[in-house]
């Protein structure tokens, strides 16, 4: 038996971890980390927020636990929402719970769980540590539709010695019918699929709030061929389409956003498709990468087959076939069958032979 | 190790003598008080000896003593009421701004009214100054609210000086007594008090129950309508099993008064003395020797609140901080901001509570594990690794 932290949310995913660890003979406390998101609106789930420490206390009552809510605000502000917002400005598609997973969850909580004398942290996430041979390897779970690994790809690999997922070998359905079969208040609850400091307004108010000038510019095709207005390149991912007002005979893609000139490049599906990339803060979960991999460039993505190469701390990939979207500040993520390598944040993208 | 209670000034334990003088309230002799009956005597009967023995204590009437569901009630009570019935006569109030929420927040709620709140400043050590009282009243004002002692950090204020202001200007002084109620020796004749809240579960008595002393000849607006008790002043059927408890309480208290404020200081002593000689960078909080026998606040530098809070809790000892993250709010407390610390220092205040069942043991084992706790923390703050 070891003394255990889980980080809860208020969802139901956490709250069956608390439960599957209290009755594996673990001492559990609950811990919710305050993030100073404001309440939300009209009740729709918000990761965090005041209605949410009260879902996560109430499951520790039910579950007769400790429950404790620490401050992580300022933490949330200066590591993930600050460069967050940098990013897009920079004309970026950043991920900030990649960010959130490795600075404050894996990061700051787990030091200040430990220091707090627990002996480790447990959270509600769909992942698999495995030991083997005196090290630990980062896994796909049995739920391969929840599977949240490419979230956890930066996390520090010291880390996953002292981190447990309770949910590893469960589908999200069974996590329901145990969350109710227990009594937990929150067995029914829906899914927060949205960024938890995202106000239901969206990236466009959000951003502007934090004093981003969002300035309607132009819409170009590779050519340079002003084609339309855009409202601010923030409100757009690359690979979007739709949405753009234009009209066209054949379906048009954003390509690119090109931050420097204000400006949205835009096209057909076939010039989506990249070559490779280029990523940097790469992040290893394990001592080597084999050279013949497969790789993940966004959460849905199906992982793709490539070759990668490493210089000067930047890693390079070219896939087996070309993929579509690939955008700069989300993350690749290298997996070896079930095992997650690691990755970096894609800072490049290749689109014609190279 | 036993679990070590030291948040005695949030709540205590109920005297198991205080639980058996209510339980015959609860079955045999359970009379409405207001009723004319056998049964409804009795009830009154013992009531009114609760009243009479509290009253005494406070060197009151019994006819002052009006019972209420407890210390934010009695706030309420006392400056809504004072506020509602001198609307005439003036529209001025002053209060300091280190009161408990129940006298700020209902201050504010005056303003909305229409009313104006002076809400006076404090020194480092958390006193408010006579002198600034007396250039704070106008024609206009009709009351002044100042706390007996903080709750946070234990300040005893110059209430019979304040009193003492106030009943030469013919001004209605109230003061919030919550913390040291059957803590401390005084009367309100010689603090010079009109209107004094009082809480019963602060001095091992019941929750839900509490007290104003409203001196004879205050003009008060009642709160609560729609019934005779309480000479009119508060409507409700009587919670009978409190107030006998509540007496209970008030008779237990005095009986060991005295000797519990030097027993309580020693300890308290004891505490500061020894945790100063185990961890630097702390400050205490409140004045050094204008204090509640019973607290200790202290902020720890470089680090939060909240994580010693929870690192004490897993071994088994239980403070509380003036800097909670809770699902209501994330501000640190207006009592450490109004006497000048800086948001850091305030982020790591500590609230120790001694009481009845403290031995010189619990705080020998707190002196041993909080240098630990404050250690294993400084070791991965940054803020700390910066200082050294």
């Amino acid at each position: 038996m070891s003394k255990l932290a889980v980080a809860m949310s208020g969802g139901v995913d956490s709250a069956v971890a608390v439960l599957l660890l209290r009755d594996g003979g673990h001492e559990v406390a609950g811990v919710t980390m305050c993030l100073g998101v404001a309440p939300a609106e009209g009740g729709r789930a918000k990761c965090c927020g005041p209605r949410e420490i009260e879902d996560a206390e109430k499951v520790c009552r039910v579950l007769g636990i400790r429950h404790y809510v620490v401050d992580f605000a300022a933490d949330l502000e200066e590591k993930v929402i600050g460069p967050f917002v940098a990013e897009y400005i920079r004309g970026r598609t950043p991920n900030p719970c990649v960010a959130c997973n490795r600075a404050i969850k894996f990061g700051s909580l787990l030091r200040k769980a430990l220091a707090w004398g627990f002996d480790g942290l447990a959270t509600g996430h769909y992942a698999r540590i495995e030991g083997a041979g005196g090290g630990y390897l980062l896994k796909t779970p049995k739920d391969r539709r929840k599977d949240q690994t490419y979230f956890l790809h930066a996390i520090p690999r010291e880390s996953l010695a002292k981190v447990l997922f309770p949910l590893a070998g469960y589908t999200k359905d069974e996590v329901r019918g145990i969350a109710e079969q227990a009594g937990l208040p929150v067995f029914d609850k829906p899914e927060s699929q949205d960024i938890c400091f995202m106000p239901a307004e969206g990236h466009g108010a959000f951003l502007r709030s934090r004093g981003a000038g969002i300035e309607p510019g132009e819409i170009v095709d590779r050519e340079g061929r002003i084609l339309g207005r855009h409202r601010g390149i923030a409100c757009y991912t690359i690979g979007q389409r739709g949405g753009l007002g234009l009209s066209s005979p054949a379906p048009l893609y954003v390509l690119a956003i090109d931050a420097p000139r204000n400006r949205l490049v835009v096209g057909g599906k076939t010039d989506l498709r990249a070559e490779g990339l280029v990523a940097d803060q790469v992040n290893r979960l394990v001592d080597s990468f084999p050279e013949e991999i497969r790789a993940k460039i966004r959460y849905a993505h199906r992982a793709a087959r490539c070759r990668i190469s490493e210089e000067d701390g930047r890693l390079t990939v070219r896939f087996a076939e070309p993929q579509e979207a690939v955008a700069p500040g989300q993350s690749v993520v290298l997996y070896d069958g079930e095992t997650v390598l690691g990755g970096g944040i894609i800072q490049e993208v290749f689109r014609g032979a190279c | 190790m036993n679990p070590i209670y030291m948040d005695y000034a949030a709540t205590t334990p109920t005297d198991q003598r205080v639980v058996e003088a209510m339980m015959p309230y609860f079955g045999e002799i359970y009379g409405n008080p207001s009723s004319l009956h056998g049964f409804g005597q009795e009830a009154r009967a013992a009531m009114e000896e609760a009243r009479a023995k509290i009253a005494a204590f406070l060197g009151a009437k019994p006819a002052e003593i009006v019972f209420t569901s407890g210390g934010t009630e009695s706030d309420n009570f006392a400056i809504k009421g004072v506020a509602w019935a001198n609307r005439k006569k003036g529209d001025h109030v002053i209060t300091s701004a280190i009161e408990h929420h129940a006298v700020l927040e209902t201050c504010r709620f005056l303003e909305k009214e229409g009313f104006r709140v002076t809400y006076l400043p404090v020194d480092e050590d958390g006193l408010v100054d006579p002198a600034d009282v007396v250039k704070a009243i106008t024609d206009r004002t009709i009351l002044i609210s100042i706390m007996h002692a903080n709750n946070e950090i234990g300040t005893i204020q110059p209430i019979a000086e304040i009193g003492r202001i106030a009943k030469e200007k013919g001004i209605c002084f109230h003061t919030d007594a919550v913390q040291t109620f059957g803590h401390l020796p005084f009367t309100v004749d010689e603090l010079n008090i009109d209107l004094l809240s009082a809480s019963a579960h602060k001095l091992y008595g019941p929750k839900g129950m509490g007290l104003l002393y409203i001196r004879k000849g205050t003009r008060i607006t009642p709160l609560v309508h729609g019934g005779d008790q309480e000479s009119g002043r508060r409507a409700s059927t009587q919670n009978v099993p409190g107030i006998v408890g509540f007496g209970k309480a008030v008779e237990l208290a005095a009986a060991t008064l005295q000797e519990e404020v030097v027993r309580l200081t020693s300890l308290r002593d004891r505490f500061i003395q020894g945790i100063f000689e185990r961890i630097d960078g702390i400050r205490l909080n409140g004045h050094p020797a204008r204090r509640l026998p019973n607290n200790i606040n202290l902020s720890v530098e470089s680090i939060e609140g909240e994580g010693m809070i929870l690192s004490l809790d897993m071994m088994g000892i239980a403070c509380s901080t003036g800097s909670a993250c809770s699902s209501s709010s994330l501000e640190p407390s207006h009592v450490l901001l109004a006497i000048g610390l800086p948001h850091e220092l305030s982020h790591g205040s500590l609230r120790f509570s001694l009481g009845m069942y403290t031995k010189e043991g619990d705080i020998d084992a707190v002196l041993e594990a909080l240098p630990q706790v404050v250690g294993r923390l400084r070791a991965m703050s940054p803020l700390y690794a910066g200082k050294k």
